[in-house]
């Protein structure tokens, strides 16, 4: 696929880039506006975990097709200290920093489908999707 | 007590561009230095010794004689430390250490070029000029070995290439420094606390909305609230096209500590957009008062003091403003 765009996630200004990199991707892409904000919210959840937790990381932003739809995949990526206990991590609620630990499954529910891999000592991978309506 | 040394800017510079002695490493394998390379540029040292002074001139000369390398040449006071300086470092091309110490001598030039404004591209012809008058004067130095000559100086251009990387990097960081210098200052802008009247603010909040800024924008609040002793706060987000979490967490603090200090917050212009990403997420916002546009909640903020909203319209006489 061509479409598709690497924002390296360093710092918090890295994540404002991820999010307008991704508004952009997905109004190309036909998204309407509720739904590049939903997806904004999404990018900016995953990239701020990057930044506060593994230090640095990417975030892939790429227009996908499947069968005829069409639609935006997130993939964010970093070589941090991992996730213990995934399932954990995937509750409402749950924080190791302080917040309102709403950031993971929030992000789920703002998107089509999503998924946690994560191993201790090697990093955490989010990969994420939302389909054109 | 110890005595204080103080930082040069140079230093500060290298600092802030983590010039350490492990990335100036890597900037010489970036342009392939070898051992070898020390031996050669060893070889041709006193050809470009015997003519520093020379070597300089070509530079200079060049600046002064086309118009964009005159913004520097014009310049009496300058172009003399210049030309020190560019002495200084022809000397160090050939001195054979080229660690952090020698990296760091080159961002004096490299300040001194942005200072004045002299684009990177003339810096960069003056000096290719330069290296080809190296470049002649070791070719003629052993006419007998010309493919030696040309290794060596091929060697030194290494060294050449390893400066430009570091000026080049030097001006850009300047320049975006600039850049930086003015974000803040659009943060600091961006977060106005205005008084409207007795006791009630408005915080209109503009833009992207990052940690930092929500720092921000707590903390100015907080202070106006003491200052103006204020009761009621309108805080409009009309402008804001996302929050995420981390964001909201922040600004729902400032609301709980905007009551702490006496003063109950009314957040205006939530888009519908933000509002479901918000819910989504499962951010409750119950605890808040939102209220759709800024009017609506100016009105509810004057009917909280206990101002009445009274038309000037006689037809309308006494009727409360109506939103919209
Ligand atoms: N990339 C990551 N690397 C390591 N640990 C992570 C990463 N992302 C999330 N976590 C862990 O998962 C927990 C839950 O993450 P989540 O984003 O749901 O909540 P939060 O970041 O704590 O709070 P919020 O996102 O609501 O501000 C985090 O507290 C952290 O311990
Ligand atoms: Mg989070």
């Amino acid at each position: 696929m061509s479409d598709s765009v690497v924002v390296p996630i360093e710092r918090e200004t890295d994540i404002v880039c991820a999010r307008q990199k991704g508004r952009a991707l997905a109004a190309a892409a036909g998204f309407l506006s509720t739904d590049q904000t939903l997806l904004a919210t999404a990018i900016s959840e995953v990239a701020r975990n990057i930044v506060s937790y593994a230090g640095k990381g990417t975030v892939t932003l790429q227009t996908v097709q499947e069968g005829g739809r069409r639609g935006l995949s997130i993939v964010a990526s970093d070589n941090g200290p991992g996730i213990e206990n995934v399932e954990l991590a995937m509750r409402d609620g749950y924080s190791t920093g302080k917040s309102l630990g709403l950031g993971l499954p929030g992000a789920k529910r703002l998107m089509d489908s999503f998924a946690l891999e994560s191993v201790v000592g090697v990093g955490t991978k989010v990969t994420m999707t939302k389909w054109l309506r | 007590m110890t005595d204080l040394v103080k930082e040069s800017s140079t230093q500060i510079l290298a600092r802030e561009m983590a010039l350490t002695e492990q990335s100036v490493e890597r900037r010489r394998r970036i342009v392939g230095l070898e051992p070898d390379d020390l031996a050669r540029i060893a070889g041709i040292r006193e050809v470009v010794l015997a003519q520093v002074d020379h070597f300089a001139s070509v530079f200079f000369d060049y600046l002064s004689g086309i118009e964009e390398g005159r913004v520097l040449t014009n310049n009496r006071a300058l172009t003399e430390r210049a030309r020190e300086l560019k002495r200084s470092h022809l000397i160090a091309m050939v001195g054979g250490d080229y660690g952090r110490a020698y990296a760091e001598q080159r961002l004096e030039l490299a300040v001194l070029y942005g200072r004045v404004g002299l684009e990177l591209r003339v810096f960069i012809a003056a000096f290719h000029r330069l290296l080809r008058s190296i470049g002649e004067a070791v070719m003629k130095s052993t006419p007998q070995a010309p493919l030696e000559a040309f290794a060596s100086f091929m060697a030194l251009k290494k060294i050449a290439f390893f400066d430009i990387g570091v000026i080049v990097d030097a001006v850009v960081f300047e320049r975006e420094r600039v850049i930086r210098q003015q974000q803040d200052a659009i943060r600091e802008l961006s977060t106005p606390v205005l008084q409207v009247r007795a006791r009630l603010l408005l915080l209109p909040i503009i833009g992207v909305i990052d940690t930092h800024r929500a720092r921000l924008i707590t903390d100015s609040l907080l202070k106006a609230i003491r200052a103006n002793r204020a009761k009621v706060v309108v805080m409009d987000v009309t402008g804001v096209a996302t929050i995420d979490s981390k964001v909201a967490n922040h600004l729902m603090q400032t609301v709980t500590a905007a009551k702490l200090m006496g003063a109950s917050v009314i957040v205006t212009g939530l888009s519908a957009e933000v509002a479901q990403s918000l819910v989504a997420l499962g951010i409750d916002l119950t605890t808040l008062n939102t209220i759709g546009d800024l009017q609506g909640g100016m009105d509810e903020a004057e009917r909280a003091l206990g101002y009445r909203v009274v038309s000037m319209d006689p037809r309308r006489d006494g009727a409360p403003l109506s939103p919209g």
